[in-house]
């Protein structure tokens, strides 16, 4: 019965698997090797030279900070926007006229450039910006070690919440009225019917909510290079912004090595995590 | 069946016809002519790329201009080049440093023996040049490293612009006394703020003495009592002592170009090519540049500025295999280099790298305190021969953030020097 149910769905997932295969599996395999290489724009022979790359990124005090700082930004990240944007959810699931402004609101960040977010943001957030003449106050947002890494993460939440929020309100939408509607018949107010209805019916949405922001946010770099990049001092310097440094200075190979550690990173925690919550999926 | 077929053998001939058009840089049939494609950095100014017209007029070639920006140029061309691909003529750094990271030998042609060398005095000896073999085709006036001051700023304080550290040091407090903020630090675009320390070393760097030291591996960086942790020291010291703007951490380069030309500030550490931006700052009106804005050489203890050949105007031939192509490359570096080249000096209103070209009329009273500093005493930059410097305004951040002391960020950046030094096939590594 499985075999047969494998075989039917073959076809309509071969395209996806084909994508896959010569997108991401394909060149990844092929340039694997680089991270183990020599491979630098000072001289055209590339040699095996093992974990010469990582040895050199420990000595050099750039590899521990730039994972703390990628893993820390990615909870952060992942945290932020899973709670705005599940409350915006909850507030905008009604289909109306002025929820559907508000939608599309709330959406319209998602549409612009993360560069050109992270600009706006920085012009902004500048000491002398726009925040703090409104609120009355001198502070470097970005320029803070203490608050430039979760003013970055809140940028990155408001560039994407719309999105996710989107996906809250469709699997919120797929919840029967008739089981709320139990709840309530069996008195249960409504934080009770948020907490035992709703929340757990919602977990496929919660599955590729969580797993899209924590891989999103594991390969962050744009939002990043816009604001702060990396600064100060290496406060934000995530992964991405250390490999792009590296290839800048003709350290390919230990670019690639950085480039081979995010995608190290995002297995060892997108995995167990998807793994986790689609278990839930089903006992929940 | 036979449709498909014949559908396939038409994509596939469109394909293979779009490919061929694709690799199109080489001539028009019998004209002799050809594109040249060249990699040119955003900042040129209007009067180069007036030569890149007059050279296509004058010979018929095309030149197909790849623009690559001024911010994060190294990057975005040392990631371009990374690929294999190759222009015909491409402007990048003379430094040494710059050079081997395009490992020369392999990728690019030897203009060895052309005649624009002998032309330019010892300027091949320092720059341009890797092994006694000259790549580069050097036509701009080097970046001229030193400080720009208000003179109203120090007009109003009955001041004098410092020339050396301990006069920095001491000016500072009399400026935020007289509520100006002495030096202006763009740390929000990371690379301003290594100026500084690199000015710092023009004392110990007099005929490149400190930076072939280091690049050649008798010295380190980290050595107990360097000039470099000297330099990082003074930096540290100044900032605790509070010369410099409270936003350091965020400020743009531009916020340093406003905050000199109206006074905010009293010194920003900048170089030449920054002109236009500070022109830019004030409106474009060169005469309120010229009435508020002079430059003066700095360094640990002497008055003297800090050069480095800068990427504008400096070409490399790529070798690329095409005969024509690159014949006709060659006679671009010959033309840039030719009678046209005192045209450029007058329309640019620059100074020239051959000694038989006159300086121009009608320079910015700036430009000829450049010019000044310049002849009175010249230090090249000590990094320009090291490979692998390229993160000293990454550790300046941290220095900053105080996250890392003098020390440290040295022992670092040696680390980041040793690595590309044994790239690169140094001898003494």
């Amino acid at each position: 019965m499985v075999m047969r149910n494998r075989a039917a769905w073959l076809p309509w997932a071969l395209p996806a698997i084909v994508l896959v295969m010569v997108f991401f599996v394909a060149p990844f395999l092929l340039n694997v090797r680089f991270a183990f290489s020599s491979w630098t724009s000072f001289r055209a022979e590339i040699t095996w030279n093992g974990l010469e790359n990582v040895r050199t990124l420990i000595d050099q005090d750039l590899l521990a900070n730039a994972v703390t700082v990628t893993v820390l930004y990615a909870i952060l990240c992942m945290a932020i926007q899973n709670t705005v944007s599940l409350s915006l959810a909850l507030a905008l699931q009604r289909t109306s006229g002025i929820n559907t402004v508000f939608r599309s609101a709330f959406f319209l960040p998602t549409l612009i450039s993360p560069l050109a977010a992270g600009y706006i943001w920085r012009g902004l957030l500048a000491p002398e910006g726009a925040v703090n003449s409104f609120l009355g106050i001198e502070w470097a947002w970005l320029g803070e070690p203490s608050t430039a890494l979760v003013v970055v993460a809140f940028i990155d939440a408001w560039k994407w919440s719309g999105l996710i929020t989107l996906v809250y309100i469709a699997g919120l939408n797929s919840i029967p009225k008739s089981l709320l509607e139990s709840a309530t018949v069996d008195g249960a107010g409504p934080w009770t019917r948020f907490r035992r209805v709703v929340f757990p019916l919602l977990a496929p949405a919660l599955t590729f909510n969580v797993a899209v922001t924590l891989v999103g946010a594991l390969s962050a770099y744009d939002v990043i290079a816009a604001t702060t990049g990396g600064g100060p001092g290496d406060h934000t310097r995530a992964l991405n912004v250390v490999m792009r440094q590296q290839w800048g200075q003709g350290f390919f190979g230990s670019a690639s090595a950085l480039g081979f550690t995010v995608t190290l990173l995002v297995i060892a925690t997108a995995v167990p995590l998807v793994w986790w919550l689609r278990r839930r999926e089903v006992t929940g | 069946m036979r449709a498909p077929s014949r559908l396939l053998g038409a994509a596939i001939g469109a394909v293979l016809a779009l490919s061929l058009s694709g690799c199109g840089s080489s001539a028009p049939e019998g004209t002799g002519q050809v594109k040249l494609t060249l990699w040119h950095n955003s900042a040129d100014p209007a009067p180069l790329l007036e030569m890149y017209k007059k050279f296509e007029k004058q010979s018929g070639h095309k030149i197909e201009l790849v623009s690559i920006p001024s911010d994060g140029f190294e990057d975005t061309t040392q990631t371009k080049w990374a690929t294999g691909d190759r222009p015909d003529i491409l402007e990048y750094h003379a430094t040494a440093s710059g050079l081997l990271a395009l490992n020369p030998a392999e990728n690019l042609r030897d203009l060895t023996g052309e005649a624009y060398i002998a032309r330019s005095g010892d300027l091949y000896q320092s720059a341009g040049s890797v092994n006694g073999k000259v790549y580069a085709a050097i036509t701009g006036f080097p970046q001229v490293f030193g400080l720009y001051y208000n003179k109203k700023v120090f007009t109003a304080a009955g001041l004098t612009p410092p020339t050396n550290f301990a006069e920095l040091a001491a000016t500072c407090p009399k400026l935020k006394a007289a509520g100006v903020t002495p030096v202006f630090e763009s740390g929000g675009s990371i690379w301003p703020v290594q100026i500084l320390p690199i000015l710092y070393l023009a004392g110990a760097n007099q005929s490149n003495a400190y930076g072939k030291a280091i690049a050649g591996h008798s010295s380190t960086l980290a050595d107990a009592g360097s000039p470099f942790v000297a330099g990082l020291t003074a930096y540290a010291k100044l900032q605790a002592d509070g010369c410099f703007n409270k936003d350091i951490v965020t400020a743009k380069f531009e916020d340093s170009m406003k905050a000199l030309v109206t006074g905010k500030a009293a010194m920003v550490a900048q170089h030449s090519d920054m002109l236009p931006a500070l022109l830019a700052a004030a409106g474009d009106d060169q005469k309120t540049v010229d009435e508020s804005v002079g430059f003066v050489g700095l360094s640990s203890d002497k008055p003297l500025v800090t050069y480095a050949p800068g990427p504008i105007g400096t070409f490399y031939l790529p070798k690329t295999g095409d005969a024509a192509r690159e014949k006709a490359a060659l006679d671009f570096v010959r033309f840039m280099t030719g009678p046209a080249y005192a045209e450029y000096i007058t329309a640019s209103k620059t100074f020239p790298v051959f000694k038989d070209v006159p300086d121009p009329q009608g320079v910015s009273s700036v430009l000829q305190d450049v010019k000044k500093a310049y002849d009175t005493g010249a230090v090249i930059a000590f990094n320009s021969d090291i490979p692998g410097m390229g993160g000293l305004a990454q550790l300046m951040s941290e220095l900053i953030a105080g996250q890392k002391d003098p020390q440290k960020a040295a022992t670092q950046l040696q680390g980041q020097v040793e690595q590309a030094a044994k790239a690169a096939g140094l001898p003494g590594w």
